[in-house]
């Protein structure tokens, strides 16, 4: 590889100060806040328009060079470290916001839009909207959060985020635009079909079909009045009983539950925290007293919370990098597991159990994702970034805890390279060989984030 | 604060990025990050690079102490991380890492400039002015060696904004303050904040002593960057000093509040504050000033989007007006751009540092705006104050 050349040819596409290979700039993109180890990168770029990034993919072709799509980079499971070295093209230069449609509801956004900014420009242009973002930094993307089947505030209520999306625009590795959704066909972008649906294509393959530089995704409305109600319950066997009954009732927007040692309130127990919605107080009131029956039908008891913090989760996204400093080192990763309800509560009993095993206090949590259709289950484990040792407990447990979710009928979500090479091993011969041809077809050279979703040893 | 001393601290740096926005997340509230974008230029990267330094995983080079100099160390990523425990170190730690570059042989060219001129017997100030001892000043506004206050005017205001130093002078004279002046070499804040801080004890120890001569109980200066060094920096320097310290603005203000102060004449203006970085984010003074500019009488006083806590930095500070001249009056022009959203026609603020910045991006761009420091606003009035 002609480094300087490849350097120079970057730069005549996207500016002289958005294309770099400097040390300091490689070092940087080498490493995520996750628990992988750091993985060289050659250049890093940054784009500003659609025609850019074409322009990036046919020389990326030409000259038989990975690209690796980036976002916010937040993913933790190291899936913007190049496997096989390469171009990482950071995407957050194309960060426009270019239609908010209120009447069919949705956000036409370039794809490096963040949730931050999202967030913000709904609330001061139209505060009766809102979006479904994740508890990640403000500074992931939606395009990033989209396609890896994220999931967050209004996941009970409206689906996992993968399915708010309508639409995308994708430079693929031959340098073509592709359009998918409805507009494909249509001026608007207000949906996904109801044609052949190949949006499916581009949602966790991680990069590897194209490079998504627009997309539009539903947005909703703002509920008058929110709150939390909190509980508490001793025995996780009652915990499908008990979100059975909870999704009967229609004013829920979010079910989060969790198990951790600490703060002490939550020790010993599996504690809920339902955010429900009202038109007005007395609405909202009426429902917390439904939701303590149905706390107490269910082997769970209604907990009252402080008015601070009741402030400090109701505020979306609430600080979940907190658990970075656990262990007072700026690290943390986690599995997040899809996972069938029937097997939640073995997920908290064994996962706690691998916490225990490798001396990390347990810290376990999941959401609903639909009316019980889906619970995305995190096993976290926080780590020191300044010693070694403790990065690799935790990559260790991260393994066996891929084990557990695959052996208990789950499957890794966002998952780093190890967990890829396990659900693949787990997969449908044949579902393989579909997805293998058509990435085949789509990228023959393979430069398409090379290395994930890969049967070959890295 | 040596970087041996927060080591223990770097490595929790998530990069997770919030340091990059301002609160609500609307805009990118780091000048560093907005301009390069590559994430090695927000603090959650600076904090990654200095890490690997000092793991060795990184070298010193010449683009290493770029990034850690292109930055107006505005303390935004103080204010926007969410890591309570131990936010308040990222601005100490990119300081702390300069004063290694500077031990390595890394300053950059134009920055060395500041300690050259401010050690330089001559000059003792970072713009190459031969130093003023303040003599004639004394004599202009008959002021005598001893005296309660002393008026620390600062570099800037000394060599480079004498207006804002001139109606100082005038209001501390209209408000009966017995006040004096010193023969002050520079409080240090360029050199700090650049790393190159071998001589500064001395300098401070200089100043104090030159107050202590005075007999003041009271120093009050109208610059934003004295104000927090004298505040902040001194007692990290292990320089003490038993006088109390005062911005212009918390002397109007509290003239105003003991009625002590009125305006007699208006003010007919649309008026925007500027909080300067070293008065708000480093200092925790918001209010103060706004309350001042509220009661003046005629005045119409608007906010812009991103205030307080949350205010875009005008980009002078750092270095970075010396060492990356025409970026920084680019920081300055979009603050400006934000001014206009609010149909202002003044920019005001209580700093001369950032005065100089906002009206040389005023200037260059032909902004249209009048850029005038707190006190030179009152100074345009009709005051009356009643003395003790
Ligand atoms: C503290 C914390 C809390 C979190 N909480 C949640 C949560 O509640 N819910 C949740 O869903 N996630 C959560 N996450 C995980 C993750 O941060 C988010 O899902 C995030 O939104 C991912 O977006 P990103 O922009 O960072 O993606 P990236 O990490 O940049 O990218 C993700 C994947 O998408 C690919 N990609 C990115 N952009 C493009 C593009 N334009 N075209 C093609 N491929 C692309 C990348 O190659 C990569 O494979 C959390 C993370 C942290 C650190
Ligand atoms: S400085 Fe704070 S907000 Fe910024 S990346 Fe580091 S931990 Fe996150
Ligand atoms: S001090 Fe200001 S410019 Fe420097 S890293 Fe922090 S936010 Fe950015």
């Amino acid at each position: 590889m002609n480094t300087d050349q490849i350097l120079k040819d970057l730069q005549n596409i996207v500016g002289k100060e958005f294309a770099t290979n400097s040390p300091e700039d490689l070092y940087i993109y080498s490493q995520d806040p996750g628990a992988s180890l750091p993985r060289p990168v050659d250049f890093v770029v940054m784009p500003k328009t659609t025609e850019e990034v074409q322009n990036i993919v046919k020389l990326a072709n030409e000259e038989k060079i990975p690209l690796v799509p980036m976002g916010g980079g937040m993913t933790l499971s190291g899936l913007v470290l190049p496997v096989k070295g390469g171009i990482v093209v950071d995407m957050k230069r194309m960060n426009q916001i270019l239609e908010i449609n209120e009447l069919s509801r949705y956000a036409l956004i370039e794809a490096g839009v963040s949730t931050g900014q999202l967030l913000a420009y709904l609330n001061e242009h139209h505060p009766d909207l809102q979006p479904a973002i994740p508890d990640a930094p403000p500074s992931a993307t939606i395009a990033g959060n989209v396609l890896i089947h994220g999931s967050g505030y209004l996941s009970q209520k409206y689906g996992d985020h993968g399915a708010i999306v309508n639409g995308l625009e994708v430079v693929l590795a031959s340098g073509e635009v592709v359009k998918l959704g409805s507009c494909a066909v249509s001026d608007y972008w207000f949906a996904r079909g109801p044609i052949p649906d190949l949006v499916g294509l581009f949602l966790s393959s991680f990069g590897t079909m194209g490079i998504v530089t627009k997309l539009s995704v539903q947005i909703f409305p703002k509920p008058k009045f929110r709150e939390i109600v909190f509980g508490l319950m001793k025995d996780e066997e009652n915990i499908p009983k008990l979100l059975l009954e909870i999704t009967t009732k229609e004013f829920i927007e979010d079910v989060i539950l969790g198990k951790q040692d600490k703060p002490e309130w939550m020790k010993g127990y599996i504690f809920f925290m339902v955010y429900i919605t009202g038109d007005s107080q007395e609405d909202i009131d009426t429902k917390i007293k439904i939701l303590k029956k149905t706390y107490r039908k269910n082997g769970a008891r209604y907990m009252k919370a402080t008015q601070k913090m009741i402030d400090l989760y109701i505020e979306k996204p609430i600080f979940a990098s907190g658990a970075a400093d656990f262990r007072k080192g700026g690290g943390f990763e986690y599995v997040g597991a899809n996972m069938p309800l029937e097997k939640i509560p073995e997920a908290y009993r064994r996962g706690a159990e691998i916490s225990i095993k490798y001396g990390i206090p347990p810290t376990l949590g999941s959401r609903l994702i639909g009316q019980t259709h889906n619970i995305v289950m995190f096993f976290s484990y926080s780590f020191n970034r300044a010693d070694p040792d403790d990065m690799q407990n935790a990559r260790n447990a991260l393994e066996e805890t891929n084990h557990l979710a695959l052996e208990l009928g789950g499957i890794p979500w966002k998952g780093e390279l190890g967990a890829q090479k396990l659900t693949l091993q787990k997969m449908d011969p044949n579902y393989k060989k579909m997805f293998f041809n058509i990435r085949q077809m789509l990228d023959p050279n393979g430069i398409m984030n090379p290395g994930n979703w890969s049967e070959e040893e890295n | 604060m040596a970087l041996d001393d927060v080591k223990h601290i770097i490595h929790r740096c998530f990069r997770c990025g919030y340091c990059k926005f301002n609160h609500s997340y609307s805009d990118f509230n780091c000048p560093s990050y907005n301009k390069y974008r590559f994430e090695t230029y927000s603090a959650g990267g600076r904090m990654w690079l200095i890490f690997g330094l000092i793991n060795n995983e990184l070298q010193w080079s010449d683009n290493l102490a770029n990034i850690l100099y292109a930055c107006s160390t505005c303390g935004n990523c103080v204010e926007n991380c969410r890591f309570v425990k131990f936010n308040e170190f990222w601005v100490d730690i990119i300081e702390a890492a300069r004063a290694e570059a500077v031990k390595n042989g890394f300053c950059p060219e134009k920055q060395k400039n500041l300690l050259e001129r401010t050690t330089n017997p001559e000059m003792f100030n970072p713009y190459a002015e031969p130093n003023s001892d303040n003599e004639e000043l004394k004599k202009e506004y008959n002021l005598l060696d001893k005296a309660e206050w002393v008026y620390y005017i600062g570099c800037t205001s000394n060599y480079r904004q004498k207006d804002l130093r001139d109606s100082t002078l005038r209001f501390l004279k209209k408000a009966h303050i017995d006040f004096t002046l010193i023969d002050e070499h520079c409080c240090c804040s360029p050199i700090i904040r650049t790393g190159q801080i071998s001589p500064v004890k001395d300098f401070m120890n200089y100043n104090v002593e030159k107050i202590k001569e005075t007999g003041a109980t009271k120093v009050i200066t109208s610059c934003a960057g004295c104000y927090r060094t004298l505040k902040n920096d001194f007692e990290k320097f292990g320089v003490e000093y038993d006088f109390k310290l005062y911005h212009t603005a918390e002397l109007v203000k509290q003239l105003l509040d003991e009625g002590k102060l009125k305006f007699k004449s208006n003010y007919d203006k649309t008026v925007t504050y500027h909080d300067p970085c070293h008065l708000g984010r480093h200092s925790g003074i918001y209010e103060i000033p706004r309350e001042v500019y509220k009661k003046i009488p005629g005045i119409n006083f608007v906010e812009m989007k991103r205030n307080r806590e949350d205010a875009y930095c005008c980009g002078a500070g750092g270095g970075v007006k010396i060492g990356y001249p025409d970026w920084s009056v680019e920081i300055s022009k979009e603050r400006l751009e934000e001014a206009k959203e609010t149909g202002a026609t003044v920019v005001s603020s209580t700093c001369p540092f950032c005065r100089t910045n906002l009206s040389d991006a005023n200037d260059k761009f032909n902004m249209g705006f009048e850029v005038i420091d707190l006190i030179e606003i009152l100074d345009q009035l009709d005051i009356e104050i009643t003395a003790d």
